[in-house]
């Protein structure tokens, strides 16, 4: 690459794009004009509505059955509020007319007041006052007659307290007070670092979509790509300066945004005549969060701009846009969740380690090494952005791609769509959703006849009716072949050292994201039923070890299978754990999905990996049933927590295991 | 130019495309030819018949499935960046960048060709003269007529003075005035003692300007030479009537 070239695209890309009304109007004008005028209007308009409500008189119906000279005094207090109205008593009450009244505004409350005596023989007024919520006016009246009536309740007992001889300093035997220790920078960090991430990442990927849109995307829909194709420079020379515009451009975008916020709230704070105390807006925390921002910034730019290329026109663009906005809005909202603390785990996770630590940051109160991780992770992650894009670009067929491969489900080649990936998708996407709803709901009603159902209807119906209707050879597809007897031995002999590796990389993955308590206990409820050991391992490994395999092998695999032999196990696999809709157990269950693949494809027939499926869930109903009687096991094992030396054996056991599977169905094919 | 050797060879260059429906489809199968210095060759097909793939693995924007091509001695795949910067390319998918001027376009991409800033002032000013560009030389491409551009495109593919130039279908859509504009500078880069290679699937465009013609078919060489070979090799006159023939013969 050369860097005289990839500077004269940087400045001509640039150019081009400040010369584009959208980017100028998005990236400029947006931040520094209208955000200000609607944050300031709204702030001025708010509180002129305020004072305006605040003095409006409000009406209220004051139903009064005692009518004793306390109770008038009541009247007579209330009455002398400028900005209250108390309506005349009428001679006949229905309560539910004021009710009515209150609900269409005419009055704002009511106010009944009866008396009762109290155990020691003390009179009590008892005063209900009834408004609406929902209803500004409403509440705002009760508040203030609130105020009224403890002022009185007040001079009562001062009364009461003077009849019987006794000051009322008695009363006061306990003076509680708060402190917050927390300095005003603080508070304000802890409430901006709540939404300062999450708007940070919607603005930086908002102006990083727009521009990076332009860039490819654009320039396919307006010819020009082949025109630069064919110039003097290089195609990675060309991405990396339109990713380097890319970034620029959201610099841009991001500054703006924050100093026209932050001219904005001074002004808004000035305003509203709110005492900010000499303190200032926590700079230098600002300051570090615009630095690290950086490699989120570039990673985003180059995930944009990977899109960009991928897609043909500026509204593809968008459309795929829209996706990854909306889950990064999601992930960015870690932040307003309570309990969130930044640890090594979600350091690793894209976006929410970015809204834990700039919380964090804000708060002042963060952890120097996890910010290292989590940049250091960004760039990790920015660098395979940029290398995606750079392979897009040089890829032809993604370049030049032109026409959507749209599913010709209907057409004539109806065997060969039904087994496509593109199909596949569609139908695994089907599958999930009728899990996610219908096999949640039967599961929730009974979850052991939930689960028979969940199994028979959704896994296996839907891929027995799919093949008849394509009029597909069942038999052939899923590969309901004999095989040999020593392909079980194998399966059943490579069963434990499977079961401890699986425990122990679930062990790794709790270290990182500890398991909540809720989920543990469903787990536990579906290994540990009061129902006999035997429907046990019916419901949860016989059941699954055919339905789940006819599904995932037998239809999902087979679908693959154009794509290549492993692609094709390790997407099943993905699918596999993706399709338990379980994120603690995503990792070890894909795991299991591809073992489960290759057993399939190296022995051809789905037997195999049916008898693996139902080895692995009925070992684990057995271990969690009887683990602690079994003498062997309670003297590795301490708590159910296996010692890593472990892997090293298991992992030996499973290369002799993979080892035979090789060589004795190699000779056989 | 290393040992006498001409300026463009293609040999055995095939490009197999993946379809939608899996199948592959074979756009150009096998093709070998080549041209020289000085002169004008017209690759003539009916549309499909592989011409603009064969010019976009020449132009390094596609990549051949096998075989391969030599510019100026510049092998396609092994040094793509020193065929690009041997060869001027205008085809109709040359868009210009309608934001900036028709001077910021050329002076844009004279720069990425390693020109200096002065050289490039001087050739603007030469091309300008010679397509008579003055006039909307320092206006947005957008707001420029179908000819400007079109003039414009020109003197941004022959900004750097390659040796080689490669225009495929470059008059298609284009009015009669406009056409003669590009037709005069094909035959003023023949002047110049350029190697130009020229796709249409019009003959009487063809017969007009060509050297030696390269009739493709179906993604395969049909025929080559001079359209006086073509005449005496068929017995006929007319080059639409000699291309049926070779069509049928094939």
């Amino acid at each position: 690459m050369n860097l005289k070239k990839i500077f004269i695209i940087y400045k001509k890309e640039l150019l081009d794009l400040l010369r584009d009304k959208r980017t100028v109007v998005t990236s400029i004008i947006l931040p520094i004009v209208l955000y200000p005028m609607i944050m300031i209007g709204f702030s001025s308009m708010m509180s002129r509505q305020e004072t305006k409500l605040e003095q409006k008189t409000m009406t209220a119906y004051l139903h009064d059955t005692i009518n004793d000279e306390n109770t008038a005094s009541f009247r007579e207090r209330l009455e002398a509020e400028e900005t209250l109205q108390i309506m005349n008593q009428v001679p006949t009450f229905n309560r539910q007319t004021y009710l009515e009244l209150i609900e269409d505004k005419s009055i704002q409350t009511l106010i009944e007041i009866q008396d009762s005596i109290s155990d020691a023989g003390f009179q009590i007024y008892q005063i209900k006052i009834s408004y609406d919520k929902t209803k500004e006016e409403s509440e705002l009246t009760y508040k203030k007659i609130k105020e009224i009536i403890n002022k009185i309740e007040d001079e009562f007992v001062e009364k009461r307290l003077a009849k019987i001889q006794v000051q009322k300093e008695i009363l006061n035997a306990v003076d509680l007070k708060e402190e917050n220790i927390a300095p005003p920078e603080q508070m304000l960090g802890f409430a901006l670092g709540k939404f300062l991430p999450y708007l940070l990442i919607i603005i930086t990927i908002s102006s990083a979509s727009v521009a990076s849109t332009d860039l490819v995307a654009g320039e396919k829909e307006r010819g020009t790509l082949e025109t630069i194709l064919v110039s003097a420079a290089r195609r990675s020379e060309l991405v990396v300066g339109k990713y380097l515009t890319i970034i620029t451009i959201s610099i841009i975008t991001v500054l703006l945004n924050l100093f026209s916020m932050y001219i904005s709230f001074q002004h808004i704070i000035k305003q509203a005549g709110v005492d900010t105390g000499g303190f200032q807006l926590p700079l230098a925390n600002f300051a570090l969060i615009l630095i690290i921002m950086l490699p989120l910034l570039t990673f985003f730019s180059a995930i944009l701009l990977s899109l960009s290329t991928y897609s043909r026109n500026a509204k593809e663009a968008h459309s795929y846009q829209t996706p990854l906005m909306f889950a990064a809005i999601m992930l960015s909202m870690v932040s307003f969740l309570p309990g969130f603390e930044l640890n090594l785990g979600f350091a690793l996770i894209p976006i929410v380690n970015y809204s834990l630590l700039i919380r964090d940051i804000m708060l002042n109160n963060f952890n120097t090494m996890l910010l290292f991780v989590v940049v250091g992770w960004t760039l990790l992650f920015d660098f395979f952005a940029v290398k995606l894009s750079i392979y897009l670009f040089n890829n032809e067929s993604i370049l030049f791609r032109k026409n959507d491969q749209s599913l010709k489900f209907w057409g004539k080649n109806k065997k060969k769509n039904i087994l496509s990936p593109q199909f596949a998708i569609i139908f695994f996407i089907l599958i999930i959703l009728a899990l996610y709803y219908l096999g949640g709901s039967w599961q929730m009603k009974d979850l052991m006849s939930g689960l028979i159902k969940t199994q028979l209807i959704i896994f296996l119906l839907p891929v027995l009716l799919l093949l008849r209707f394509g009029k597909l050879d069942t038999k052939k597809v899923l590969q309901l072949q004999k095989t040999r007897p020593l392909n079980f031995l194998l399966v059943l002999i490579s069963a434990l050292p499977l079961i401890i590796l699986a425990a122990i990389l679930g062990q790794i993955i709790n270290l990182f994201y500890p398991v909540s308590e809720s989920y543990l206990k469903a787990m536990e409820e579906l290994v540990n039923s009061d129902i006999s050991l035997l429907s046990n391992i019916f419901i949860v490994a016989v059941l699954p070890g055919i339905c789940e395999e006819i599904f995932s092998r037998g239809y999902l695999l087979k679908a693959f299978l154009s794509k290549g032999k492993w692609n094709a196990i390790i997407i099943s696999g993905i699918l596999f754990g993706v399709m338990h809709l379980d994120i603690f157990g995503l990792i070890p269950k894909s795991l299991l999905g591809i073992w489960l693949g290759y057993l399939f494809v190296r022995t051809g027939s789905i037997f195999i990996p049916m008898f693996a499926h139902f080895l692995n869930n009925a070992f684990a109903i057995l271990i969690s049933r009887f683990g602690d009687q079994i003498p062997i096991i309670t003297n590795y094992i301490e708590d159910g927590i296996f010692p890593y030396w472990m892997i090293i054996p298991t992992i030996a056991v499973l290369y002799f295991i993979i080892n035979a599977f090789e060589n004795f169905n190699f000779r056989r094919e | 130019m290393c040992g006498g050797k001409l300026v463009i060879e293609v040999r055995n260059l095939t490009k197999q495309f993946m379809q939608n429906d899996d199948t592959s489809l074979l756009a150009v199968n096998d093709l070998s030819f080549s041209a020289d210095k000085g002169e004008i060759v017209v690759l003539l097909g009916v549309n499909g018949a592989g011409k603009t793939t064969t010019m976009r693995m020449l132009s390094t924007v596609l990549q051949p499935s096998s075989g391969t091509a030599r510019l100026e001695g510049f092998d396609i795949q092994k040094e793509p960046q020193k065929v690009r910067a041997n060869l001027g390319f205008l085809s109709g998918d040359t868009g210009l960048y309608n934001r900036l001027t028709a001077r910021e376009v050329i002076t844009y991409f004279a720069r990425l060709y390693d020109i200096t800033d002065n050289v490039i002032y001087q050739r603007i000013e030469e091309l300008s003269a010679l397509l008579d560009m003055n006039d909307f030389l320092d206006k947005k491409v957008e707001f420029l007529s179908t000819g400007m551009k079109q003039k414009v495109s020109i003197a941004r593919s022959i900004i750097h003075d390659p040796p080689v130039m490669i225009f495929d279908e470059p008059t298609s859509g284009l009015d009669i005035l406009t056409a003669k504009n590009i037709i005069s500078f094909i035959n003023h880069c023949k002047e110049e003692n350029k190697c130009v290679l020229f796709s249409t699937h019009i003959m009487r465009e063809a017969e007009r300007i060509a050297d030696r013609i390269v009739m493709i078919h179906e993604g395969k060489l049909l025929a080559e030479g001079s359209w006086q070979d073509f005449k005496e090799d068929t017995g006929l006159n007319d080059l639409d009537d000699i291309f049926i023939e070779f069509v049928n013969r094939s």
